[in-house]
């Protein structure tokens, strides 16, 4: 039988890969914002579950290290996400559209 | 047999909402699903004993749906929200609440979910718990992440 840490994990590298595929693949930057979400909650899956299963240390009030990757990759993944965002509506304001193959100004 | 089970679920819910949020055509659609997303990984935490880190999620990212919800407002002008498939947003409403429910009735009945307990006691000594170069790092990317927004914002006014 396969534990249910394993499927959690198996869950959350689905999630990251499916989030990275999705962002090579979008035509709008809005769904790649989406989609790096979608990546960040499979880090944040994979992290914990990982925590879980390699049983690593943890203080007396039951905080395990594997707990303090996720705060941080929540948090990192909110700041992210924030100016990720902020370029969004820049480009959309400058060039009109959300498309980014239609975003020429770093191509040659 | 029970934990594999509750895995499966929330596997099977977090997958299924991720996909909507990925693949539907209106991105109001895709925006409702993540914040499913976002819900059902708060779940998941929970039922595996981290209310705290469940509750964080949950706040974190419902906060940042709603600023992508804010900015596709302004961006695609959408006066309302058109949610599409009624039987989809139906059915992920009911996944999330029945998952919901069982995972934190727990905490409503006193359940002997030891961290759980452990961490409603303890909920202020989490900072202190933390190691003092985290929480500087946080600070550090966090201003800086809101000196950046910021500045972009501003630059072209």
């Amino acid at each position: 039988m396969v534990a249910d840490q394993t499927i959690l994990f198996a869950t959350g590298t689905a999630l990251l890969f499916l989030g990275i595929a999705a962002i090579a693949i979008s035509r709008n930057l809005v769904k790649t914002m989406m989609a790096f979400q979608v990546a960040v909650f499979g880090a944040n899956l994979s992290l914990f579950s990982s925590g879980l299963s390699l049983q690593l240390e943890c203080s007396t009030s039951g905080l395990c290290i594997g707990d303090t990757f996720v705060v941080l990759s929540i948090l990192v993944g909110a700041a992210v996400e924030a100016v990720g965002l902020a370029i969004v509506v820049l480009v959309y304001r400058h060039y009109g559209t959300l498309d980014p193959s239609k975003v020429r100004r770093l191509k040659r | 047999m029970a934990d594999e089970i509750t895995a499966l679920l929330l596997s099977a819910a977090l997958i299924a909402t991720a996909l909507t949020a990925l693949l539907a055509k209106k991105v109001s659609t895709s925006l409702i699903a993540l914040f499913y997303t976002s819900i059902v990984l708060g779940i998941a935490f929970t039922v595996y004993g981290d209310a705290l880190i469940g509750l964080l999620t949950m706040v974190t990212f419902a906060g940042a749906v709603s600023v992508l919800l804010l900015a596709v407002i302004l961006i695609t002008g959408e006066s309302k929200l058109d949610i599409g498939a009624k039987w989809l947003a139906l059915g992920l409403a009911a996944l999330t609440t029945v998952v919901g429910v069982a995972s934190f009735s727990d905490l409503f009945t006193g359940g002997s979910t030891s961290s759980v307990s452990d961490l409603s006691l303890n909920v202020l000594s989490f900072t202190w718990q933390s190691r003092p170069w985290d929480l500087l790092i946080l600070v550090v990317v966090f201003s800086g992440a809101m000196v950046g927004v910021v500045h972009l914002l501003g630059a072209e006014q």
